[in-house]
């Protein structure tokens, strides 16, 4: 008896050595002898739209750098890891890529969770790491709690109070001044990102023009949205502002099918891609919702070009985390130039020192003395986002005024304030 | 005798050696993973394979340790043992709340108690999301070491002593009374032995290794995440790794858990294909040989 | 006002429910098997329905119709494939045949969604909605798809029913769920029997995904969640049980319903977990379930 559970022992460990023989040697890295490329990795859900959309628009920066020359005469290569929207996923592919395929620098993720499953990973390996998606206030706060340790992280993107800015700044000059709405309900997904969201919300909405009646907060597994929207209807609001990013779909089928007579705007994350039309067989008609950028919208000379190369490329238009992936790969190309080095600490300093002109707008990253250190500078003559409407299936800009190309339409069943009266 | 005692020593010190014959940083991190994944999969393996209980939960017990530690250290800022220790608790705890239904229920409906333990756990971490960092999971300020070296080493030592205790458990007298229990409580029952104790002693076992190996991950991952040690997800790895590896083994699992992250590590250039891969070579696996991996290595006349 | 409102749209997801659950309770029934992959064929029916009802040329009805058949086809194999080897396997010792199964049926459900998720992609889709528009209920706004959906669930249900008590190979149905091996003494091949159930099993799952997807949307990810939430309404209304799955629908439905208007969105799910912890504890059994 006791033999035999011993054998069995010594036979099962022998086989586990064999299989971490196995896998040892299955991973050993395979390298050409070409000189040597300058590797970037992409950690990214390529099963998700703003993860394709990370993964899509790495490869066209990349393509656009090495056709002027590369860096420092040294072509860009990618490392691209699908991290399947899992935060232990994304920490071993980054391991892999750090240690295995010697990236220098680290972009990508539009999840919170996993980005901030990251960090601590940048700041221990000390590798690079551009998050172009996720908006939870925390990527920047902790760089800023931490600078030392935390300064490899850069937020390619905007943390939930400056989202929540943008919408304010729409709310302000659209939803007031333009249709002369006064109320508004909030309805967010319970979620991390959404808490700092509905904190500014509520700050700055008031001094927008919109009163905030109610703040009301679902589950993210929430299927039946009616309960909300009955109790949203029922306070009588001029508009719904919207915090959804892990939802989408269902809210604004429902919204539609249900006939909800009050308008939906704020940010609607799946909105922004064209694919949010097919999906929602048309049910996203007359939503309103903030992104980067939008196909015809030229923030600057290099928006239109990269849209019109993605949809060549890939068929559908780019998604948010698209812009800002593009964005954050050439402030990484430009700061290793300006450094003439590929070390980690050089690159930290010249992204801090980072002034271009991306596809958003003009990008650079806040220093030390903000909460939101290492977050993309937001605002007026940087970059503040645009708003976009669903109009008969295309995605027209009604905000801000200097790039809009339609005016704000909604349909039948949705009442308008004065504008109804006005007519 | 002496023979069998010199490959385990072998086998042991050839891993123990991994770090120092040149293999990168990044193999010894999946290493970690798969030390830690074993551990969860070895104390699955004696709630199911020896007390007979089908827990659909595992990452009830992991994500209590996980989170139970990842708040003492964030939220206290207590020393890193005693998060460990508190963790571990919380996971005991909550093997104590499981094995209360298990006494009375059967199969299906105590299986289904689990999967909601690990539901409502989820929801309670994202309700109170102003403490438990909610879906975005928990930054810890501490962690193992940040060197990838020693990080194995603490996850092999677990892996040695959890293996070590469970094993022995297993082949005692205990294990034998235990599965006596889970194939027919009555007859154990009748034959003098106090099932209720032993059950009991098993749930407490295997929470206590699953709790301290989740509390353990969130040093060494740096933040406790529902996605990373509480989604149901986790669990069903687990449970594959046990079933694959050959169940009422323990060592089995282990095997299980590094096929699992190994091939799910070697597979990564096809992307999220690797997921079905892995998955049907599982599904076939436990088709055409029922006891895993180590019935297959020990031959056909094995239970 | 609001009482009507929780009562018509209480009634609506509840029917959804019970559809969903019907398959699941059914194949437990007839063969024994707890099905880990159903979310994965509810999903795989709404997703086929989707994708051939937004090409324009087929439309929404050859949309459903795709959508049913492929939910019966994925029901065949998982039993042809999954299932019935297990069952049939001399490797595997009967007392853990319920084990092999629920593994084996959750690794092809893993399959499934993964598979899924790489050719649709993880975001949500929604059917194409049959019908369009909404109507005035008493005051209550309601969409006239949802009110299709009512209608079409408890009509299924109701030819379930008629099929199972009505009819002779209905009557094998129950007798396989009752007593299987007093059937094959009869000379009734139960190999029949199984597959008769898992077709039935299909068209069930296949018209109940289409529903759901056309209602509350469709993705990959949602599989785990509609396998757990079918798995709980089955244990609390009794295993096997039929009517006792509807009942449990509905008690879910509306506690979920109330909830969500009456305490908070974000608290949804949480009472109904609750509650079936403990008619697990003190009647484990569920509502009409035999022990």
């Amino acid at each position: 008896m006791k033999q035999t559970s011993k054998r069995r022992v010594i036979r099962a460990l022998g086989a586990l050595a064999a299989t971490t023989a196995l896998t040892a040697i299955a991973m050993q890295p395979v390298r050409a002898d070409t000189p040597a490329p300058i590797e970037i990795g992409i950690t990214a859900s390529l099963s998700t739209i703003p993860g394709a959309a990370i993964a899509n628009a790495a490869k066209l920066a990349i393509a656009d750098i090495n056709a002027k020359g590369g860096v420092n005469g040294h072509p860009l290569a990618l490392v691209i890891e699908d991290n399947q929207t899992s935060a232990t996923n994304a920490v071993s592919s980054f391991q892999r890529m750090v240690n295995q395929d010697h990236v220098v620098a680290v972009v990508g993720t539009w999840i919170s969770e996993v980005a901030l499953a990251l960090e601590p990973w940048s700041a221990r390996l000390h590798m690079p790491f551009l998050v172009t998606g996720a908006a939870s206030n925390d990527i920047s706060a902790f760089v800023h709690k931490d600078y030392a340790a935390h300064k490899y992280v850069f937020h390619a993107y905007f943390p939930s109070a400056f989202l929540a800015e943008g919408v304010c700044d729409l709310a302000h000059d659209v939803l007031a001044d333009q249709l002369h709405m006064k109320s508004a309900v909030v309805i967010s997904e319970d979620a991390a990102w959404t808490k700092p969201l509905d904190a500014g919300y509520a700050g700055c909405l008031p001094g927008a023009g919109l009163k905030v009646l109610k703040e009301i907060r679902f589950s993210p597994d929430t299927a039946d949205f009616t309960p909300i929207f009955q109790q949203a209807e029922a306070l009588n609001p001029d508009i719904i502002i919207s915090g959804w990013a892990h939802v989408g779909v269902q809210p604004t089928v429902q919204w539609a099918d249900q006939k909800v007579p009050v308008p939906l705007a704020g940010i609607n994350a799946q909105a922004g891609s064209s694919a949010f039309w097919k999906a929602t067989n048309g049910g996203t008609e007359g939503v309103i919702t903030t992104s980067t950028s939008a196909p015809g919208v030229a923030n600057t000379p290099l928006t239109i070009p990269f849209t019109d190369e993605y949809q060549k490329a890939y068929g559908i238009s780019p998604a948010y985390s698209a812009y800002s992936t593009y964005d954050a790969i050439l402030a990484l190309a430009t700061a290793m130039q300006a450094e003439h080095s590929t070390k980690p600490d050089a690159i930290v300093a010249g992204l801090e020192k980072t002034d271009i002109t991306g596809t958003q707008g003009r990008i650079t990253f806040l220093g030390q003395s903000s909460p939101y250190t290492h977050a993309l500078r937001f605002g007026p003559g940087y970059v503040t986002g645009v708003a976009i409407q669903w109009q008969s299936g295309t995605q027209k800009c009604i905000w801000p005024a200097n790039l809009a190309n339609a005016k704000p339409e909604f349909p039948g069943f949705v009442k308008l304030p004065k504008l109804a009266s006005a007519n | 005798m002496k023979n069998q005692r010199i490959i385990v020593a072998i086998v042991l010190l050839a891993l123990a050696a991994a770090p120092w014959i040149g293999i990168s940083d990044y193999i010894i991190g999946v290493l970690t993973m798969i030390c830690f994944y074993g551990v969860f999969a070895m104390s699955w393996d004696l709630l199911f394979g020896y007390a007979g209980e089908v827990n659909f939960g595992p990452s009830f017990l992991i994500g209590l340790g996980a989170y139970g530690a990842g708040l003492a250290d964030a939220d206290l800022g207590l020393p890193l043992p005693l998060c460990v220790a508190l963790g571990t608790l919380a996971a005991v705890l909550g093997g104590l709340l499981l094995a209360i239904p298990a006494l009375r229920l059967r199969g299906p409906y105590f299986g289904l108690i689990t999967l909601v333990a690990v539901l409502l756990l989820q929801d309670a971490i994202v309700i109170f999301a102003g403490t438990t960092g909610g879906e975005i999971g928990l930054s810890v300020p501490d962690i193992l070491s940040v060197n990838a070296t020693v990080n194995f080493y603490y996850a092999l030592g677990l892996l040695v002593i959890a293996g070590t205790v469970l094993l022995t458990v297993a082949n005692s007298s205990f294990g034998l009374i235990l599965q006596a229990a889970g194939q027919d409580a009555i007859e154990a029952q009748a034959l003098g032995f106090n099932v209720v104790k032993y059950k009991i002693a098993a749930f407490v076992l295997s929470a206590f290794f699953s709790g301290l190996a989740g509390a353990m991950l969130v040093f060494y991952l740096g933040t406790a995440s529902v996605d990373a040690m509480v989604d149901i997800a986790v669990g069903i790895q687990v449970i594959i790794a046990a079933v694959l590896g050959g169940r009422r083994t323990i060592i089995g699992p282990v095997l299980g858990a590094a096929f699992l992250i190994g091939a799910g590590e070697i597979l990564r250039p096809l992307g999220q294909v690797s997921g079905v891969v892995v998955a049907a070579v599982a599904l076939g696996t436990i088709l055409i040989f029922p006891n895993g991996f180590l019935g297959l290595l020990r031959g056909r006349h094995s239970a | 006002m609001l009482i009507l409102q929780i009562l018509i749209d209480g009634f609506a997801i509840s029917a959804l429910y019970a559809l969903g659950a019907l398959g699941f309770t059914l194949i437990f029934g007839v063969s024994g098997v707890l099905n880990l992959a159903h979310g994965a064929v509810l999903v795989t029916s709404a997703m086929v329905a989707w994708y051939v009802g937004t090409n324009e040329a087929a439309g929404a009805l050859a949309g459903a119709a795709s959508g049913i058949v492929a939910g019966v086809i994925t029901s065949f194999v998982t039993y042809a494939v999954v299932v019935r080897p297990i069952q049939r396997s001399k490797a595997i010792p009967e007392v853990e045949r319920e084990l092999f199964v629920l593994t084996g049926t959750l690794l092809w459900g893993v399959m499934l969604q993964i598979g899924l998720g790489y050719i649709f992609t993880t975001t949500p889709v929604t059917v194409h909605q049959l019908v369009s528009g909404t109507v005035n209920i008493l005051g209550v706004r309601t969409p006239t798809n949802e009110i299709l959906i009512a209608v079409i669930s408890w009509l299924t249900l109701g030819l379930l029913w008629l099929l199972v008590n009505r009819t002779p190979a209905g009557k094998r149905l129950l007798a396989a769920s009752i007593n299987p091996r007093g059937l094959t003494l009869m000379g009734v091949e139960l190999d029949q029997v199984h597959l008769l159930a898992w077709g039935i099993y299909g068209v069930i799952a296949g018209i109940a995904g289409v529903l759901l997807g056309s209602f509350l949307g469709t993705s990959s990810a949602y599989i785990p969640a509609l396998t757990g939430t079918a798995f709980s309404i089955v244990v609390l209304g009794g295993l096997g049980s039929v009517t006792g799955t509807v009942i449990a629908a509905y008690v879910v439905g509306y506690i979920e319903t109330l909830t969500a208007y009456l305490i908070s969105p974000s608290l949804r799910a949480v009472p109904a977990l609750i509650l079936l912890v403990l008619v697990l504890y003190f009647r484990p059994q569920g509502i009409l379930g035999r022990r």
